[in-house]
């Protein structure tokens, strides 16, 4: 009798876990990096140009608010423009017993906006993480005018803020940069400032100067263009990564390998980005 | 006719006088205007300055914290069963099921700057408040690897570390309680996390606690009871293999400390060894307490998540009922080679639903079993603790288990009443629900 309900207390638990799993989506939400939005609206809207039945939302927030939705469950997929933190998947792990996937779907620069009557125009990566973390505050101490540096940056829920934190500031952002909600009104904010400095996507720099970015005082220049960034001759160039609780079925999955097939990586150069294949 | 063709152009030149005028007066109201409004926005962008400031200072102090109350049914057969009992009564009045709140805790994490963290977390209760975590954090700045505690914080070990707002099962194995009650210790702890600068994922943790942390009254936990300290140290190495959708954690954890007998009685208490041999510790004397522990812990991504989880911990403890230092969990004195051990397997079952199963066991002395074992405190356990639990959404969780201990039997009446061939009846059937923000 034990040994009968036990049966099918296991049955019923097997049923279950399948019958669960594969759970049909009918909409695919995807959530998080802001630098990625217009990418993902793009991807979204050729893929359900294509495939009527899918219904793909895309909305922005950070990266970090995109991977914090995927821990929480109120994604399905979260857009990053840095990788996932230890702490972040250490939670994935709490939560989901999995490590998460790692979908690694474009590649782009973070430029250096400078106002285009900005006399400056290249600076050494050192030379910028002293500008943003406060150590450098005039612009004649980089060759520019006798004018003060006035800082535009995103707010700490950014990919973008964290991989430029970690890998140009690597120090904390001087208290005198002004956080603003996005990378478009950190290239606004600096066209109509001329002594202003902000950084962001390279697809974003309409109406401002790109920087040209120096690995070192020794190394050349190089401006945020499609070939420097693919053969990583220009200094600030990341990955940019799609997240998922586990490994993902149904619409999710063929949303994800429409995004890795020629057909999807096509799309990403026409928003400024670079494809991984 | 001249005279009305002068006094036209006379009117029209005082009209022409009177707009310039009024142009200029126009436009000194304007730059009066503007001046006043540029004024005010200089004012609004002070104090949204200073706004900025302390809102800053505000995102630094990070709040959590959760309350688990439950509802426990317990079993009841049999008179000398389960240990929930009105202990006022004569003869004890059992109690079958009760409300039970089991925590209520707030977190303050406060990032004073780069790299310093404060961290305090009180824990409620009906009669009383109590500090559970309280420690300093202070964070290398230059390699991102090494961080040292100081305070009161969590000992190094893979199932204290993990939160009781995120364990699956009901309770902690009955190995925890009793090797770390309480699970915290005041002392000093360094971890090195070689993720971050060195990609290589290996963390390292070295403690060194006052060891009497939990044990006996309240009022001799504050500073250490002896000048011994207690070392624990534990390394984990995290390896993943992602394209077979698979992560491994393991390691190792060691604890090397004392018991040291601080006073005697008259009569002399007599102590019982390894063996069960007697014999009478003088003042002064340092009774082992160390032990030796493996991990590992199994991810795989199989139809939504799953999980294995295992330790063994084998080593020799030590007790004293001595009420300065004694550890209600291991109420003897006594020297033990104990071993433990328990695996915990939990599933995924889509976004919202969970069930765990973990078996543990708990052998305090592994050198006799059976009908050799002739009083409680060497009688092993084994627990299984089932449970389904349902998160509604990412702050509520409700957790429906069944906790089944099962002990050693033994035939020899010293072990009591409870045990004489036969299993204690102390199931517990427990619905909890969990808000955590």
């Amino acid at each position: 009798m034990k040994t009968t309900k036990i049966k099918i207390a296991v049955i019923l638990l097997v049923v279950m876990t399948i019958g669960f799993s594969f759970t049909a989506i009918e909409k695919v939400t995807v959530k998080g990096s802001d630098t990625m939005v217009i990418l993902s609206q793009k991807w979204a809207e050729v893929y359900m140009q294509k495939h009527p039945e899918a219904t793909i939302q895309v909305t922005g927030g950070g990266s970090g608010v995109g991977l914090a939705a995927l821990i929480n469950g109120s994604t399905d997929i979260a857009n990053s423009s840095r990788p996932i933190k230890s702490s972040e998947l250490d939670k994935l792990k709490q939560r989901y017993n999995t490590l998460g996937v790692e979908i690694p779907c474009a590649k782009d620069g973070i430029s250096i906006y400078i106002n285009k009557a900005n006399g400056v125009s290249e600076l050494t990566l050192k030379q910028i993480g002293q500008i943003f973390s406060g150590q450098i505050k005039n612009w004649k101490e980089v060759g520019g005018v006798d004018a003060s540096i006035k800082l535009y940056g995103r707010e700490s829920s950014s990919g973008t803020f964290v991989y430029f934190k970690d890998n140009v500031v690597k120090t904390d952002y001087s208290p005198s940069c002004q956080t603003l909600p996005g990378t478009a009104a950190i290239v606004n904010a600096v066209k109509k400032d001329k002594f202003g400095i902000g950084y962001g996507g390279a697809a974003y720099a309409e109406g401002v100067k790109d920087c040209k970015v120096k690995k070192d005082d020794k190394s050349p220049a190089y401006a945020p263009t499609a070939e420097t960034i693919k053969n990583k001759t220009y200094p600030i160039s990341r990955y940019l990564y799609m997240y998922l609780k586990s490994r993902p079925t149904g619409q999710t999955k063929a949303f994800i390998d429409w995004i890795l097939s020629p057909e999807g990586q096509n799309i990403i150069a026409t928003v400024g980005y670079f494809p991984v294949k | 006719m001249k005279k009305i063709t002068l006094a036209f152009l006379l009117l029209g030149a005082f009209m022409a006088k009177a707009q310039e005028v009024q142009k200029d007066t126009i436009i000194q109201s304007l730059k009066e205007s503007i001046d006043e409004h540029s004024m005010k926005f200089s004012g609004l962008d002070e104090r949204l300055s200073t706004m900025d400031s302390d809102l800053a200072k505000l995102t630094k102090i990070k709040v959590s914290g959760y309350i688990q109350a439950q509802y426990d049914v317990y079993d009841t057969w049999g008179a000398a069963g389960h240990g929930i009992s009105v202990a006022s009564t004569t003869p004890p009045t059992l109690v079958t099921n009760s409300f039970f709140l089991r925590r209520a805790r707030i977190k303050f994490a406060y990032e004073a700057a780069e790299g310093v963290k404060f961290v305090l977390q009180p824990d409620f209760s009906f009669d009383k408040v109590s500090l559970k975590d309280a420690y300093v954090v202070l964070n290398d700045r230059w390699t991102k690897t090494f961080s040292l505690f100081l305070g009161q914080f969590d000992r190094p070990n893979y199932e204290l570390e993990y939160s009781s707002g995120s364990i699956e099962t009901l309770e902690r194995t009955r190995a925890a309680g009793i090797l770390y009650p309480g699970e915290k210790e005041l002392g000093a702890k360094l971890e090195a996390n070689f993720e971050t600068k060195y990609h290589l994922p290996l963390k390292l943790q070295l403690a060194v606690v006052n060891g009497n942390f939990n044990l006996g009254a309240i009022g001799n936990q504050l500073r250490d009871i002896d000048n011994n300290k207690d070392v624990i140290v534990r390394a984990v190495y995290s390896l993943k293999l992602p394209s077979s959708g698979l992560g491994i954690d393991f390691g190792g954890h060691g604890y090397l400390g004392s018991t040291q007998i601080l006073s005697q009685t008259t009569p002399v208490t007599v102590f019982s060894d390894v063996n069960s041999v007697n014999f009478t510790p003088g003042v002064g004397d340092k009774l082992d307490k160390k032990w030796y522990g493996a991990e590992v812990q199994v991810y795989y991504d199989f139809l939504g998540g799953a999980a294995l989880k295992g330790e063994y911990i084998s080593g020799t403890i030590s007790g004293t009922t001595n009420a300065v230092q004694n550890n209600s969990n291991f109420n003897f004195n006594r020297v033990r080679d104990f071993r433990s051990f328990y695996a915990t397997f939990i599933k995924n079952i889509g976004v919202k639903n969970q069930f765990i199963a973990r078996y543990d066991v708990w052998d305090p002395n592994r050198k006799i079993s059976g009908n050799q074992v002739a009083n409680a405190g060497d009688l092993k356990y084994s627990t299984w603790s089932i449970s389904w639990q349902y998160f509604f959404d990412d702050n509520i969780k409700i957790n429906f288990g069944y906790i089944l201990p099962t002990n050693e039997k033994s035939s020899i009446a010293g072990v009591g009443t409870d045990f004489v061939n036969r299993d204690k009846k102390d199931n517990t059937f427990t619905i909890r629900l969990q808000a955590k923000f």
